[in-house]
């Protein structure tokens, strides 16, 4: 198991260096530890979160990809919906089938050892751009972003602008 | 195992000028571990993927990773097809690659490999040969006989004509035989309809020999009878086993039965799965190789310190079956004893008031001492330290001859070392390379392989 894992997360690796979606960039942080990545991703273009760069890690279980890898936004977090103050992603990609605390996500969303850190990462990219406030990790981010939608855009902007040391 | 930058995968064919190939490739591999299908099975909702890599999925989830729909184990089937599919392709794929590779480099490489490449690599690149051709000054070596056979030829492409004399399906020599339709071997044509009766489809006896090492070389010599079939193990209901029927019954089977009992549960179904999936194959493994594959999976797992406490407490266990556990690590003991008594017999006779001294002069004492009875040395810094009151380790010469001796008796030393087992580690670690004090460490831990042991004697001997 332990070699299928580390040869899998190579191999996703090796698949995501030479051919990287449009803005996202990932990889092991040492290659002596397969199974703690860092990944960078590019704020969506037509959202306030444009422009940013945001980095996340990801820690890999044991027996990935039978049960899904975790990921945290790293530097301060992100101010979203779906993203807790900690920076934990919570989207439903990155949940196990069997394990559902919400009860409203579909099982077909959720994470299947097919899936992939590609995916991941290009769910979360467009979980930035179309915030889930069904079941929010942020409550206060999902009351702005529903009822004060300028305010929300501003605040991410400004959080966007911080980020990038300006 | 250790993973390297170099795993083939199908972003290789992006860099050549036969990108099509990428997603081609990506199909014969399964989407669960990336790697090409091994033992390919396909699910009740026509889904396949590698044996070990669906049932382990199953026996997690119960359904089909890909489309979840629920599915059993019971019902997976085989398909050949596809283990066909990626034997072949798995065997032809490093001679396309470099060819291709070569083609997108260009210019005079190309014609080389086109003379160096057997005839039949070649005719695999025609259906992309437009790609190719455009490429530049690579296209003269690269194109195949039948595009080039009504252009001026030039010079570097006549050694291909040659090649192509050995074996081209389109270039039908005149020597009266005809190819078989599924092998392509080429024999006289009343044998045909008899060749085909008993044709496998597999066309390695006229593949040139590089072909046909490659395809021996992936498959493994059966070490197993061939006759029949390992059978496969059937699930268990865990709910309805208590403790120790699970116990014995992963006894039963050969694999280890220590470790509380979700761990007993996993290895147990890993082992299903490793079983069943072997049973899968055309070439089954010997059960030798299961157990190191479970031997990994159980190292991944919990990692060792998981592995560490669930040996210690089975040596400390009221049941620990001493026999077995001489038996299995009886070589590690010999060579952990034959290490000793080498150092014994260099040793100075040293006596316990000679260690008896503070930390320091305790570490000095051992090195000069020549490194003998140096567990006596650390387990007496322990005590003259004062963190430690343990009053009956007082352990000589003679005592550490015995427990060399007897791995019973280096256990009930560890057992009684087993409080400030910490500090003992420390100072030994700290103070010296102790050979004996490693070996009760490694043995506690349960000595993991050969090497490790080795690792230890090498240590205290430098």
């Amino acid at each position: 198991m332990s070699t299928m894992t580390q040869n899998r997360l190579f191999r996703e690796y090796k698949t995501l260096s030479t051919s990287p979606p449009d803005g996202i960039t990932a990889g092991p942080v040492s290659e002596d530890d397969m199974f703690h990545w860092e990944a960078l991703i590019q704020g969506p273009e037509g959202t306030p979160y444009e422009g940013g760069i945001f980095a996340a890690e990801l820690k890999f279980p044991k027996d990935y990809p039978l049960s899904p890898p975790t990921m945290k936004f790293v530097g301060g977090g992100v101010w979203h919906p779906n993203v807790y103050p900690n920076g934990t992603v919570c989207i439903s990609i990155l949940h196990p089938p069997g394990d559902d605390p919400n009860h409203y996500e579909h099982a077909s969303e959720r994470w299947s050892p097919i899936q992939s850190v590609e995916k991941i990462l290009i769910s979360v990219m467009s979980m930035l751009a179309e915030p889930n406030d069904e079941s929010p990790a942020n409550v206060e981010a999902a009351k702005m972003w529903r009822e004060r939608r300028p305010e929300y855009e501003r605040k991410v902007r400004e959080e966007v602008r911080k980020g990038l040391g300006l | 195992m250790e993973p390297t930058f170099d795993i083939p995968d199908s972003t290789d064919w992006l860099e050549t000028p036969l990108t099509l190939l990428a997603p081609f490739e990506s199909f014969l591999r399964c989407q669960v571990c990336k790697d090409f299908f091994d033992n390919p099975v396909i699910t009740s909702c026509s889904h396949t993927f590698c044996s070990l890599c669906i049932r382990r999925c199953l026996s997690t989830e119960g359904k089909c990773p890909a489309c979840r729909s629920s599915d059993q184990e019971l019902k997976l089937r085989r398909n050949w097809a596809v283990q066909e599919l990626v034997e072949g392709f798995k065997n032809a794929r490093p001679s396309i690659l470099q060819l291709a590779k070569k083609a997108s480099t260009g210019g005079d490489a190309g014609a080389a490999v086109a003379s160096e490449e057997p005839a039949l690599k070649k005719r695999k690149i025609e259906p992309n040969g437009n790609e190719v051709a455009t490429d530049g000054p690579a296209e003269d070596g690269i194109r195949t006989r039948s595009r080039s056979r009504g252009v001026a030829r030039q010079a570097p492409a006549a050694p291909i004509e040659i090649m192509d004399d050995v074996e081209d399906d389109e270039y039908i020599p005149e020597d009266g035989l005809v190819p078989c339709p599924i092998c392509g071997r080429r024999m006289k044509e009343e044998a045909v309809f008899r060749h085909l009766d008993t044709c496998t489809g597999v066309a390695e006896t006229s593949k040139p020999a590089a072909f046909g090492s490659l395809a021996s070389g992936s498959r493994r010599p059966l070490p197993v009878p061939t006759g029949k079939p390992p059978e496969r193990l059937p699930a268990i209901n865990y709910s309805l086993l208590k403790d120790t029927m699970l116990r014995k019954k992963l006894k039963d089977l050969g694999i280890p039965n220590w470790g509380p009992r979700p761990l007993l549960q996993r290895r147990h179904t890993e082992w299903m799965n490793l079983w069943n999936a072997n049973c899968d194959s055309r070439t089954p493994k010997p059960k030798r190789e299961l157990l190191r594959e479970l031997d990994i999976w159980e190292r991944a797992q919990g990692g060792s310190s998981v592995t560490l406490t669930d040996t210690t407490s089975s040596v400390m266990n009221k049941d620990f079956n001493t026999g077995e556990w001489s038996a299995n690590y009886d070589t590690d003991f010999k060579a952990l004893i034959a290490n000793a008594r080498k150092r014994n017999d260099a040793a100075v006779r040293s006596t316990i008031p000679n260690a008896s001294q503070d930390g320091s002069n305790a570490s000095q004492n051992t090195q000069s001492i020549g490194q003998s009875s140096e567990a006596t040395t650390s387990a007496q810094a322990v005590n003259e330290e004062g963190s430690t009151n343990i009053q009956n380790i007082v352990v000589n010469r003679t005592e550490v001859q015995a427990v060399t001796e007897s791995p019973q008796a280096l256990n009930e030393i560890s057992a009684a070392v087993k409080l400030p087992s910490n500090i003992v580690t420390e100072t030994a670690v700290q103070t010296t390379s102790s050979a004996h004090s490693d070996a009760s460490i490694d043995l506690r831990n349960g000595p993991s392989s050969e090497a490790e042991v080795q690792r230890y004697l090498n240590d205290g001997n430098s």
